[in-house]
Protein backbone atom coordinates (compact mmCIF):
# COMPACT_ATOMS: atom_id res chain seq x y z
CA UNK A 1 0.00 0.00 0.00
CA UNK A 2 2.73 2.46 1.15
CA UNK A 3 4.91 1.59 -1.84
CA UNK A 4 2.03 2.51 -4.17
CA UNK A 5 1.63 6.02 -2.74
CA UNK A 6 2.22 8.65 -5.43
CA UNK A 7 5.25 10.91 -4.98
CA UNK A 8 4.51 14.63 -4.65
CA UNK A 9 4.17 17.21 -6.14
CA UNK A 10 2.63 15.50 -9.22
CA UNK A 11 4.24 17.85 -11.75
CA UNK A 12 2.73 16.06 -14.73
CA UNK A 13 -0.86 16.13 -13.44
CA UNK A 14 -1.76 19.71 -12.42
CA UNK A 15 -1.98 22.79 -14.63
CA UNK A 16 0.98 25.09 -13.93
CA UNK A 17 0.28 28.30 -11.93
CA UNK A 18 2.39 30.91 -10.13
CA UNK A 19 2.28 29.37 -6.63
CA UNK A 20 3.24 25.98 -8.05
CA UNK A 21 6.16 27.46 -10.02
CA UNK A 22 7.33 29.34 -6.91
CA UNK A 23 7.02 26.23 -4.75
CA UNK A 24 9.18 24.22 -7.16
CA UNK A 25 11.59 27.16 -7.56
CA UNK A 26 11.84 27.39 -3.75
CA UNK A 27 12.91 23.76 -3.57
CA UNK A 28 15.35 23.92 -6.50
CA UNK A 29 16.91 27.18 -5.28
CA UNK A 30 17.09 25.73 -1.76
CA UNK A 31 19.16 22.82 -3.10
CA UNK A 32 21.31 25.22 -5.19
CA UNK A 33 21.88 27.43 -2.13
CA UNK A 34 22.87 24.46 0.01
CA UNK A 35 25.46 23.46 -2.61
CA UNK A 36 26.60 27.11 -2.72
CA UNK A 37 27.03 27.15 1.07
CA UNK A 38 29.19 24.00 0.88
CA UNK A 39 31.34 25.77 -1.76
CA UNK A 40 31.50 28.87 0.49
CA UNK A 41 32.75 26.58 3.29
CA UNK A 42 35.46 25.23 0.97
CA UNK A 43 36.38 28.84 0.06
CA UNK A 44 36.71 29.68 3.77
CA UNK A 45 38.77 26.55 4.48
CA UNK A 46 41.05 27.45 1.53
CA UNK A 47 42.19 30.52 3.50
CA UNK A 48 44.14 28.16 5.77
CA UNK A 49 46.44 27.22 2.87
CA UNK A 50 48.01 30.66 2.72
CA UNK A 51 48.21 33.67 0.40
CA UNK A 52 50.13 31.96 -2.44
CA UNK A 53 47.64 29.12 -2.77
CA UNK A 54 44.74 31.60 -2.64
CA UNK A 55 45.88 33.32 -5.87
CA UNK A 56 43.86 30.99 -8.16
CA UNK A 57 40.64 31.69 -6.22
CA UNK A 58 41.40 35.43 -6.23
CA UNK A 59 41.84 35.42 -10.03
CA UNK A 60 38.56 33.51 -10.40
CA UNK A 61 36.66 35.95 -8.16
CA UNK A 62 38.14 39.00 -9.90
CA UNK A 63 37.06 37.74 -13.33
CA UNK A 64 33.70 38.40 -15.03
CA UNK A 65 32.69 34.84 -14.13
CA UNK A 66 33.35 35.59 -10.46
CA UNK A 67 31.17 38.70 -10.58
CA UNK A 68 28.32 36.83 -12.32
CA UNK A 69 28.69 34.00 -9.78
CA UNK A 70 28.39 36.34 -6.78
CA UNK A 71 25.48 38.33 -8.31
CA UNK A 72 23.67 35.05 -9.10
CA UNK A 73 24.29 33.90 -5.54
CA UNK A 74 22.93 37.22 -4.23
CA UNK A 75 19.76 36.66 -6.26
CA UNK A 76 19.32 33.03 -5.18
CA UNK A 77 19.82 34.01 -1.50
CA UNK A 78 17.41 36.98 -1.96
CA UNK A 79 14.78 34.76 -3.55
CA UNK A 80 15.14 32.22 -0.76
CA UNK A 81 14.89 34.89 1.97
CA UNK A 82 11.66 36.35 0.51
CA UNK A 83 10.15 32.98 -0.34
CA UNK A 84 10.90 31.75 3.20
CA UNK A 85 9.22 34.87 4.68
CA UNK A 86 6.19 34.03 2.48
CA UNK A 87 6.17 30.49 3.89
CA UNK A 88 6.47 31.82 7.47
CA UNK A 89 3.45 34.12 6.86
CA UNK A 90 1.51 31.07 5.63
CA UNK A 91 2.58 29.19 8.78
CA UNK A 92 1.00 31.99 10.84
CA UNK A 93 -2.24 31.34 8.98
CA UNK A 94 -2.25 34.36 6.64
CA UNK A 95 -2.09 34.79 2.85
CA UNK A 96 -3.91 31.65 1.71
CA UNK A 97 -6.47 33.56 -0.36
CA UNK A 98 -5.74 32.89 -4.06
CA UNK A 99 -5.49 36.58 -4.94
CA UNK A 100 -3.21 37.34 -1.95
CA UNK A 101 -1.11 34.26 -2.74
CA UNK A 102 -0.63 35.52 -6.31
CA UNK A 103 0.32 39.02 -5.08
CA UNK A 104 2.86 37.66 -2.55
CA UNK A 105 4.24 35.44 -5.32
CA UNK A 106 4.81 38.43 -7.58
CA UNK A 107 6.33 40.36 -4.63
CA UNK A 108 8.74 37.43 -4.10
CA UNK A 109 9.91 37.49 -7.73
CA UNK A 110 10.16 41.27 -8.18
CA UNK A 111 11.39 41.75 -4.59
CA UNK A 112 14.20 39.21 -5.08
CA UNK A 113 15.54 41.28 -7.98
CA UNK A 114 15.24 44.52 -5.98
CA UNK A 115 16.90 42.87 -2.95
CA UNK A 116 19.78 41.67 -5.16
CA UNK A 117 20.40 45.27 -6.29
CA UNK A 118 20.17 46.49 -2.66
CA UNK A 119 22.62 43.78 -1.47
CA UNK A 120 25.07 44.68 -4.24
CA UNK A 121 24.87 48.41 -3.49
CA UNK A 122 25.25 47.81 0.26
CA UNK A 123 28.13 45.37 -0.28
CA UNK A 124 29.98 47.77 -2.53
CA UNK A 125 29.31 50.72 -0.17
CA UNK A 126 27.44 52.57 -2.91
CA UNK A 127 24.59 53.58 -0.57
CA UNK B 1 5.84 15.70 20.85
CA UNK B 2 5.65 13.84 17.54
CA UNK B 3 8.93 13.46 15.61
CA UNK B 4 7.50 15.30 12.56
CA UNK B 5 6.27 18.23 14.70
CA UNK B 6 9.72 18.51 16.28
CA UNK B 7 11.34 18.46 12.82
CA UNK B 8 8.93 21.13 11.54
CA UNK B 9 9.64 23.37 14.54
CA UNK B 10 13.42 23.06 14.04
CA UNK B 11 13.01 23.93 10.33
CA UNK B 12 10.91 27.01 11.17
CA UNK B 13 13.16 28.12 14.05
CA UNK B 14 16.32 27.75 11.94
CA UNK B 15 14.70 29.63 9.04
CA UNK B 16 13.81 32.58 11.33
CA UNK B 17 17.45 32.72 12.51
CA UNK B 18 18.79 32.13 8.99
CA UNK B 19 16.96 35.03 7.25
CA UNK B 20 18.89 37.94 8.89
CA UNK B 21 22.16 35.94 8.96
CA UNK B 22 21.84 35.12 5.25
CA UNK B 23 21.32 38.83 4.51
CA UNK B 24 24.33 39.78 6.67
CA UNK B 25 26.52 37.15 5.00
CA UNK B 26 25.62 37.91 1.39
CA UNK B 27 26.15 41.69 1.87
CA UNK B 28 29.60 40.96 3.32
CA UNK B 29 30.35 38.39 0.63
CA UNK B 30 29.69 41.03 -2.06
CA UNK B 31 31.93 43.38 -0.09
CA UNK B 32 34.96 41.06 0.23
CA UNK B 33 34.86 38.34 -2.46
CA UNK B 34 37.19 40.15 -4.91
CA UNK B 35 39.46 41.62 -2.23
CA UNK B 36 43.01 40.50 -1.41
CA UNK B 37 43.79 37.46 0.75
CA UNK B 38 44.78 39.73 3.66
CA UNK B 39 41.49 41.69 3.50
CA UNK B 40 39.43 38.47 3.53
CA UNK B 41 41.44 36.99 6.42
CA UNK B 42 41.06 40.30 8.31
CA UNK B 43 37.29 40.12 7.83
CA UNK B 44 37.02 36.55 9.13
CA UNK B 45 39.45 37.27 11.99
CA UNK B 46 37.17 39.68 13.88
CA UNK B 47 35.22 38.24 16.79
CA UNK B 48 31.87 39.45 15.42
CA UNK B 49 32.49 37.86 11.99
CA UNK B 50 33.59 34.58 13.61
CA UNK B 51 30.47 34.49 15.79
CA UNK B 52 27.98 35.52 13.07
CA UNK B 53 29.53 33.28 10.39
CA UNK B 54 29.51 30.29 12.78
CA UNK B 55 25.85 30.95 13.64
CA UNK B 56 25.05 31.35 9.93
CA UNK B 57 26.63 27.96 9.14
CA UNK B 58 24.88 26.18 12.03
CA UNK B 59 21.48 27.65 11.04
CA UNK B 60 22.06 27.05 7.31
CA UNK B 61 23.14 23.43 7.66
CA UNK B 62 20.32 22.65 10.15
CA UNK B 63 17.77 24.21 7.80
CA UNK B 64 19.06 22.77 4.54
CA UNK B 65 19.69 19.25 5.87
CA UNK B 66 16.11 19.02 7.18
CA UNK B 67 14.53 20.54 4.07
CA UNK B 68 16.60 18.40 1.69
CA UNK B 69 15.58 15.33 3.72
CA UNK B 70 11.98 16.37 2.88
CA UNK B 71 12.94 16.37 -0.81
CA UNK B 72 14.34 12.82 -0.34
CA UNK B 73 11.07 11.90 1.40
CA UNK B 74 9.09 13.11 -1.62
CA UNK B 75 11.20 11.75 -4.45
CA UNK B 76 13.06 8.63 -3.26
CA UNK B 77 10.68 5.69 -3.27
CA UNK B 78 13.03 2.96 -2.04
CA UNK B 79 13.06 3.03 1.79
CA UNK B 80 16.63 1.69 2.13
CA UNK B 81 18.07 4.24 -0.34
CA UNK B 82 16.10 7.02 1.34
CA UNK B 83 17.40 6.12 4.82
CA UNK B 84 21.02 5.88 3.65
CA UNK B 85 20.76 9.19 1.74
CA UNK B 86 19.19 10.96 4.75
CA UNK B 87 21.81 9.62 7.18
CA UNK B 88 24.63 10.63 4.85
CA UNK B 89 23.08 14.08 4.52
CA UNK B 90 22.94 14.51 8.32
CA UNK B 91 26.57 13.36 8.78
CA UNK B 92 27.64 15.74 6.00
CA UNK B 93 25.65 18.58 7.61
CA UNK B 94 27.58 18.09 10.87
CA UNK B 95 31.09 17.54 9.47
CA UNK B 96 31.28 20.40 6.91
CA UNK B 97 30.28 23.26 9.27
CA UNK B 98 32.39 21.76 12.07
CA UNK B 99 35.55 21.80 9.89
CA UNK B 100 34.72 25.27 8.55
CA UNK B 101 34.06 26.79 11.99
CA UNK B 102 37.28 25.23 13.34
CA UNK B 103 39.26 26.72 10.45
CA UNK B 104 37.67 30.16 10.93
CA UNK B 105 38.42 30.07 14.66
CA UNK B 106 42.08 29.31 13.92
CA UNK B 107 42.44 32.40 11.67
CA UNK B 108 44.22 35.36 13.27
Amino acid sequence: MYEKNPLSPHLQIYRWHLSMILSIAHRIIGVVNSIAIVLICLWTISLLFGEENYEIIKILFQSLFGKILVISLSWSFSFHILSEIRHLIWDLGYGFDLKISKITGIITIVGSLALTVLIYLLGKNLI
Amino acid sequence: MHHSTKKWLVVKFSSIILIPLMFWFVVNLVSIYDESYIEIVNFFSTTSSKALYSLFLIAAFSFFSLTISEVFEDYIKNEKTKNVATKMLYVFAIIIPLITISSILSLN
